[in-house]
């Protein structure tokens, strides 16, 4: 017991004193984000952010407080009650225009003005954080889908790339004949890994143009080439593409599909861009891996398109008593593109790779060329608007829990996929009778 | 002769069926104590069994990750307090309850009210109760979890003790009236020693729930400083890692305390009641 | 003055009376209705009046009368949810009751090993649910755990994922909680059953009762109590039941396992449909009540609840 007390009585020594000494001249500035222990995630950001800001200036001290368990209720709550961080980080658009909508969020347009953050981020991730022609939240970070392969599995057994759904369809058939899963994947731990999946098959087959039309409302969800782009997916599932059942993709984590990839169960995965740091793993082993955009699955195939993404944001609490402060850190932020770089690749890429004008030059050194690559052709496609759209950047908040979370219910087979996006086209007409669509640029 | 036969009997079957019943929770704790110290690299192939090599390690890991040593004092702040404030309110109502007046309106409607206050999910009520706590000032502070907690708790607790006080013999509680004791008195000599078994159950109940409680303390507490156990357990779970050494280490290390209260307890337990009488 | 007293003598005796009786116990019962009032009625209340709008948590507030109800009646996820519920409750009236009643019953009976039983019964309650969640996630995983094992040995068809099956996922689930709940239920019944007369017991012994009897007619009437609250709180919990599904399953696959409280709180705070959430809510309160009904007319038949 005594020593339990000693310890107690030396860490309220120590707290006051931290408080005394920084309270008084500073200001304080405070930043929520989720907490993530395990991947160091809350070391990374203390280190790159929180001291990296902190010691570039003397006026304002910059605290960045980990939540765990469910972030965006946690923060939903605070701003509610009109209390919560001056820095209010969200997973993205959908709840962005929330805040927004309940009067949350600081208006960003002046900042951006003056400090000329619409020089720095790329145009459309920029847009992302637009509603009623004013910026309220800037992107954190940008992913795309895409899937990994592996390259030495392929040459041994003579497997090329599908370009269409005949070769998709027979590579899935000849990797299973072999005993593997032709794609690692699953949803334990974030059931959301659906909507992957359904935003694929609606890029891939519908494609592209038809998704824009029926956002915008001069299509219907249920006209025939989304029924059959889903049908697909629910034909492909139920053939065990990914882990080998639909059971089995239920109970599969991030862990159990980056081991199945690695240790050659499965022959592809298809991910998001924060899949590298699954890859990369193949690195330590004697595997090649190679990454590819993701097919047009139907008769003739065509130009792959790249799914826009924004998957986290950061904005100004409304409540915010030093907001001009808390846009200095942004500012911060956004001009220290080395810090951020060196922070995303600390990450494997897979989170704070902002969207900023990057040149070759940013990534010199030692990173990953395969990487380099990759966004480098992400920039040249979606420049010559080869994109597509990811339900979590682009669909309002309802449809696009529905889509993930009712996906189960049609591969359960409980019911069609006509009925499933009869009530996709409800959930787009509710949101669009009350005002709640999320920014879509013209096409 | 004829009847110790048969309690021998008896005792080899009632053995047999409480070690079937036992082995199907010892059996899945001790998966997750092997995993504790399992290399991750051997979870492949040792689904089960004992570690090939034994990595210790993990729980230093999980320690250190998880500033164990702060977090468990905090809970542990948070335990005491809640037991303080929860046990003295409660047993005060139990004893009005089940004492002063059983048989009144009141018994009855208060029973109703915190039996349905026990079917309420936090889900139903937490975002008012965040706007109230902020507008009293509770936010962000221990003692506004504390209390948050007591008033939780103290449906069950007051069921409980209540349940327990009932059975009193109501001859004690009139032989301290002829001496003179007054309603406070009865409460503290007569009601609260008598009751005290009750009381370990409750308070054991109590700590169990305030020690492992998640939802309120992330949303009420903000400060790294002040934060729970139980939230750092969700710290290392998460979409991207499930680290299983590491989380079962993790998680053995939040049962321990518990675990060692609950033996240390449990004799006091038995204490209490055989030198109660009820058993011979 | 003296013509004041005197008439309000019997006035004052009244009060006495009242002091002695109804004021008294309203005192000591007061701490706990005020925090319970504070923390759990009125934010619940003022929660609950939320049931006939359309709020979404954050924008105007409009009435739209029953119109929340009327979509509840008509939405297939909410009554998949009510159904599981109902088999939720249903399986934990029984399974468990009778597993710690055997498991009590049987404990009266031994001298040696007593406490290390007990400790093991009541173990997994001791574990934060996500902890005991961990432990079957991991024992029910389709490539780790128990599924592992049996490829291992060759029983291939053992090797099942009952989580994540729509058939099974709803009873896993319960069969999770239950094996953490049920040494609870062992402690609350041992108490009451250390509190029976000894004499009662010997009394049975010499007129050479067998076990079930002596439980029948001996440790059940004096457990009664007891056993009718644990009976009652088993249903009352039954209602917000929440944690083991959202760790588990989330309600899934395909709303397979979902419940009421893991619906209202997706409504709440995924969807962001305070109202409809609110709704739900309400209609959890009219079960609860009738259910309380339902023991309020066994109490006034004259059982001792």
């Amino acid at each position: 017991m005594k020593v339990i007390s000693k310890s107690i009585f030396y860490g309220i020594i120590t707290t006051s004193f931290l408080f005394s000494t920084s309270a008084v001249a500073k200001t304080q500035i405070s930043w929520w984000n989720y907490s993530n222990e395990g991947s160091g995630l809350n070391a990374a950001l203390t280190q790159y952010i929180q001291d990296g800001f902190n010691s570039s200036q003397d006026e304002i001290e910059l605290q960045i407080i980990f939540k765990e368990g469910e972030y965006n209720e946690t923060t939903r709550t605070a701003l509610l009650a009109g209390v919560g961080p001056d820095l209010v980080s969200s997973s993205g658009a959908t709840y962005v225009a929330k805040y927004v909508e309940g009067g949350f969020l600081k208006s960003l347009e002046g900042y951006a003005e003056k400090f000329g953050w619409s020089d720095k981020i790329l145009p459309w991730a920029y847009n992302t954080g637009v509603f009623r022609d004013e910026l309220y939240s800037l992107p954190k970070n940008y992913e795309s889908m895409l899937y990994f392969y592996n390259k030495t599995l392929f040459e041994e057994n003579g497997w090329s790339l599908p370009t269409n759904l005949a070769e998709y369809e027979s590579l899935a058939a000849e990797i299973q004949e072999q005993g593997l899963y032709p794609f690692a994947y699953g949803s334990s731990g974030w059931p959301m890994t659906h909507e992957h999946l359904a935003g694929n098959y609606l890029n891939t087959v519908a494609g592209p143009d038809n998704v824009y039309k029926a956002m915008v409302g001069e299509k219907e969800w249920t006209d025939p080439e989304f029924v059959e782009s889903l049908e697909l997916l629910k034909k492909h599932m139920l053939a065990g593409y990914w882990s080998g059942s639909l059971e089995n993709y239920y109970a599969v984590g991030w862990d159990d599909f980056s081991a199945q990839f690695q240790n050659r169960e499965a022959a592809m995965l298809q991910i998001g861009s924060w899949g590298f740091e699954i890859a990369t793993g193949l690195d330590d082993k004697s595997d090649d891996w190679g990454w590819a955009p993701l097919p047009i699955l139907t008769e003739e195939g065509g130009e792959p398109n790249y799914q826009l993404s924004v998957g986290g944001t950061l904005s100004i609490n409304a409540a915010s008593k030093n907001p001009d402060a808390a846009a200095e850190v942004l500012n911060w932020i956004l001009s220290n593109k080395d810090t951020i770089i060196e922070l995303t690749k600390s990450r494997n890429f897979g989170e704070w790779l902002m969207p900023l004008y990057y040149e070759e030059a940013d990534f010199a050194g030692d990173i990953e060329p395969k990487l380099r690559d990759y966004l480098v052709d992400f920039s040249e496609r979606t420049g010559n608007g080869n994109y597509g759209y990811t339900t979590w950047t682009y669909y309002p908040p309802e449809a696009g829990t529905h889509i993930w979370k009712d996906m189960e219910v049609v591969w359960a087979g409980d019911i069609s996929v006509e009925e499933f996006l009869g009530e996709q086209q409800k959930l787009w007409e509710k949101a669009r009778k009350n005002n709640e669509l999320l920014p879509i640029a013209a096409r | 002769m004829r009847i110790s036969e048969n309690k021998l009997r008896g005792a080899v079957s009632n053995h047999i069926i409480l070690m079937v019943l036992a082995l199907t929770i010892i059996l899945p704790i001790m998966v997750l104590v092997f995993n504790s110290i399992k290399p991750d690299e051997e979870f492949g192939i040792n689904p089960l069994g004992f570690p090939e090599k034994v990595r210790v390690m993990n729980y230093y890991d999980a320690f250190v990750i998880g500033n164990y040593a702060q977090v468990m004092m905090n809970s542990l702040l948070l335990v005491t307090g809640t037991l303080i404030m929860c046990l003295t309110f409660s047993s005060m109502a139990a004893f009005s309850l089940a004492v002063l007046n059983p048989n009144g309106k009141a018994t009855i409607l208060i029973g109703i009210y915190l039996l349905v206050g026990l079917s309420i999910p936090a889900q139903l009520f937490i975002l008012p109760l965040f706007i109230i706590w902020k507008n009293l000032h509770l936010n962000n502070t221990v003692i506004g979890l504390i209390l948050i907690y007591s008033a939780l708790n103290a449906p069950f607790a007051v069921f409980l003790i209540r349940s327990y006080m009932v059975q009193l013999p109501r001859e004690l509680f009139e032989a301290a009236i002829v001496e003179g004791a007054s309603t406070f008195q009865l409460f503290t000599r007569v009601a609260l020693p008598l009751s005290w078994p009750v009381f370990l159950t409750t308070g054991l109940v109590v700590s169990l729930a305030v020690w492992n409680e998640f939802l309120f303390a992330v949303t009420f507490i903000h400060n790294e400083e002040f934060k729970p156990i139980s939230t750092i357990l969700y710290s290392f779970q998460n979409r991207r890692e499930e680290n299983y050494a590491l989380i079962s280490a993790a998680s053995i290390m939040m049962a321990a305390p518990l675990a060692i209260l609950f033996i240390l307890f449990q004799r006091n337990f038995i204490a209490g009641l055989t030198s109660g009488g009820t058993k011979g | 003055m003296e013509e004041w007293s005197r008439s309000a003598a019997p006035f004052i005796v009244l009060m006495k009376n009242l002091s002695n009786k109804e004021m008294t116990s309203w005192i000591f019962l007061a701490p706990v209705l005020f925090i319970h009032l504070l923390v759990v009625a009125i934010p619940s209340l003022s929660s609950l009046a939320l049931c006939f709008t359309d709020w979404n948590g954050f924008g105007k507030i409009n009435f739209v009368g029953f119109e929340n109800f009327l979509e509840l009646f008509d939405d297939r996820v909410f009554k998949k949810a009510v159904t599981h519920n109902l088999i939720w409750t249903g399986l934990f009236l029984t399974v468990p009751i009778a597993l710690a009643l055997l498991a009590a019953f049987l404990l009266t009976g031994v001298k040696r090993f007593q406490m290390f039983y007990r400790f093991v019964f009541f173990f997994p309650y001791i574990l934060a649910s996500i902890v005991n969640c961990l432990i079957w996630k991991y024992l029910f995983h389709p490539i780790h755990g128990l599924a592992a094992f049996f490829k291992d040995i060759g029983w291939e068809s053992l090797a099942t994922s009952p989580l994540t099956t729509k058939e099974t996922s709803l009873y896993a689930v319960a069969f999770v909680d239950g094996w953490h709940f049920w040494g609870f239920l062992v402690v609350i019944y041992i108490t009451a059953m250390y509190q029976v007369d000894e004499s009662l017991y010997e009394a049975a012994d010499i007129e050479g009762a067998s076990k079930w009897q002596t439980f029948r007619y001996v440790t059940f009437p004096s457990i009664r109590p007891m056993f009718l609250f644990s009976f009652l709180i088993i249903i009352i919990w039954s209602v917000p039941a929440f944690d083991y599904v959202y760790i588990l399953t989330s309600g899934g696959p395909a709303y397979s396992s979902e419940v009421v409280a893991n619906f209202m709180y997706f409504e709440a705070f995924r969807n962001m449909n305070v109202g409809y959430a609110s709704a739900v809510g309400a209609l959890m309160f009219v079960y609860v009540f009738t259910i309380l009904g339902f023991f309020w007319t066994l109490r006034k038949l004259g059982w001792e609840i």
